[in-house]
């Protein structure tokens, strides 16, 4: 029994980071109607720029590290969209997904190349966890639960109650029409990458506390946050944060039936059962 | 002499390879960047089944029908999908058909890969050397060509490029393009299948780290490189890239930079590939009737 509770707990913790990686995905699909390849490689800068600033020549303590590293991956984020997507953005979708998986490549491959292919850890000891109903629970843990809700809480702030949310949803369900009523689309286009790069660069990180860094992280991530957006809704911005709990989920207690081994295509399995299930679903939102 | 050999055999490898994606993305507007996935099938299929002494014909033709079968099972769901989705799923697919490969080690040794798998046998004529391997490569290169160049050709190659252009128009003429697009991928994976078989009896060796997104990027760029929708582009392509490619490995380079080596190269790929579709998009050759 409290086997199944601890995986319960790990699910819901796993699903509070999916549910950032899915959050900052839709939202750049909603704004700017693709789904960005290069989503998974945020998460793996996000989470290798925190471990560079808290490595060799900086030494930065671990919150004063997280400001330079968001900074950049916000950069990198704004920067992948000036260089790539910007001329772009009138071309076919063929285009723009080839380049998109091309930039998820090379950003990968360069991470690889910095810092290799082995596994890495940010290098804190692990402390022993305090126990709560049955369920151990660890400071980290509890970090990302509060972190997650923190993204949150920002999240539906910015969305709801400022200007520029206002702006960024008008621009999402008509560009057109937005642009008309004197929004500023370029603008609104800067703060959604700022967004979805700044949620996937602190999943990224809350991931690698959790467990470790890795040139690969990204990309199998990138395919949760997008079952995640799949089983929420395309382009609704709770509904990915739904959707990412729920994989999260369904991964930690898949184990208590299958092997570990297949934890990572749990997700994947979800999307095409849902497809099969309602392709309706997604109908809904091809336009 | 070797050296020259063993580049025109992987040229010709990669070019079935290259020209199985090119009739999905190229003339059916398909996202596959999973595409490995068939590759990969077609390679353990017939490496499995030769290492257990099945004759290498009834093998091969096993592989190509189980690679067309896994399109067809992964197409009825993904094909559902709008573009861009299709390419998340197949990108999936491809990622979870490595695990396959390296969790049931039962059935294929994980980690540690396939050794020992036997040179092909046709007809009692053994394609044991260089020369030997590289005309059945060259062969069925041809074949391969031969086959896609009359599909191409053909009202289905037509109805194909006709959904790439526009799905609606298609359907409202009474075409079913879920059907048609199936079609695409099951004939695009044996194909893709075909490439496998001729990799792994060719090498002799594989293991699940030889199918990752690499070699995806790799294909795509082959294809994107030589100009998609194109009967001589993944030829082009392939002759390109791979030259590139395999001539690094025999620079002698010291082997301590192996560890930046690789990385670099993807990342040249990678960075390519973002060119390509910034400022020529269209690639080295350019598709008839499309030059405006």
């Amino acid at each position: 029994m409290s086997y199944i509770l601890q995986s319960i707990f790990n699910g819901l913790l796993a699903g509070c980071i999916y549910a950032l990686f899915a959050m900052g995905l839709t939202m750049v699909y909603r704004v700017l109607n693709f789904v960005n390849f290069a989503h998974g490689e945020l998460i793996m800068w996000g989470a290798y720029l925190l471990y560079l600033f808290m490595g060799d020549p900086f030494h930065f303590p671990l919150y004063v590290a997280l400001i330079p590293a968001l900074g950049f991956t916000i950069l990198l984020g704004l920067g992948m969209d000036w260089i790539v997507f910007k001329p772009l953005r009138r071309t076919n979708r063929l285009t723009l997904l080839i380049a998109a998986l091309g930039i998820s490549f090379f950003l990968r491959n360069g991470a690889q190349l910095f810092w290799g292919a082995e596994l890495r850890t940010y290098g804190f000891e692990i402390k022993r966890g305090w126990r709560l109903f049955h369920i151990s629970m660890t400071a980290n843990q509890m970090a990302i639960i509060l972190a997650t809700l923190g993204c949150i809480i920002i999240v539906y702030l910015l969305l709801y109650r400022s200007i520029i949310g206002k702006a960024m949803r008008a621009v999402s369900d008509n560009l057109e029409l937005a642009r008309v009523t004197g929004i500023n689309a370029k603008k609104t286009i800067r703060f959604t990458w700022i967004i979805s790069s700044a949620l996937a660069c602190v999943g990224g990180i809350l991931l690698a506390l959790d467990t470790n860094l890795q040139p690969g992280m990204g990309m199998i991530n990138l395919v949760k946050a997008f079952a995640a957006i799949l089983l929420g809704g395309v382009g609704n911005v709770w509904g990915a944060l739904w959707g990412g709990i729920f994989i999260g989920l369904a991964e930690n207690l898949s184990v208590l039936f299958i092997s570990t081994g297949y934890k990572d295509s749990i997700a994947f399995g979800m999307m095409v059962l849902l497809l099969l299930l309602r392709p309706r679903v997604l109908y809904g939102s091809q336009e | 002499m070797d050296l020259f050999l063993h580049l025109w055999i992987m040229i010709f490898i990669y070019s079935i390879f290259a020209m199985s994606l090119n009739l999905e993305m190229g003339y059916t507007g398909l996202f596959n960047f999973g595409h490995i996935a068939f590759f990969g099938i077609g390679a353990y299929t017939s490496a499995l089944l030769t290492l257990h002494q099945i004759p290498f014909a009834l093998a091969f033709v096993v592989a190509l029908v189980a690679s067309g079968f896994f399109g067809f099972l992964l197409s009825i769901p993904s094909l559902r999908l709008r573009g861009d989705y299709f390419g998340i799923a197949t990108l999936g697919f491809g990622e979870i058909l490595r695990m396959v490969f390296q969790n049931e080690v039962w059935l294929t040794k994980g980690p540690m890969g396939l050794p020992g798998i036997p040179k092909p046998i046709l007809f009692s004529y053994r394609f044991a050397t260089l020369p030997q391997y590289l005309l059945l490569t060259m062969g069925l290169t041809i074949v391969t060509f031969l086959i896609l160049r009359i599909i191409i050709r053909s009202p289905l190659g037509r109805t194909l490029r006709g959904i790439r252009e526009d799905e609606i128009v298609l359907m409202a003429l009474g075409k079913n393009a879920f059907h048609f697009k199936i079609k695409s991928v099951v004939i695009g994976s044996v194909f893709a299948g075909l490439a496998g078989v001729l990799w792994t009896h060719y090498t002799t060796f594989i293991s699940p780290g030889d199918f990752t997104l690499s070699e995806t990027i790799l294909v795509l760029l082959i294809v994107v490189l030589g100009g998609k929708g194109t009967e001589w582009g993944p030829l082009m392509g392939a002759f390109v890239l791979i030259f590139f490619q395999e001539s690094l490995r025999f620079l002698k380079l010291p082997t301590e930079w192996g560890r930046y080596l690789a990385p670099l190269q993807q990342m040249i790929f990678g960075g390519l590939l973002i060119f390509l579709m910034i400022y020529r998009p269209e690639g080295l050759i350019r598709e008839k009737g499309e030059g405006r």
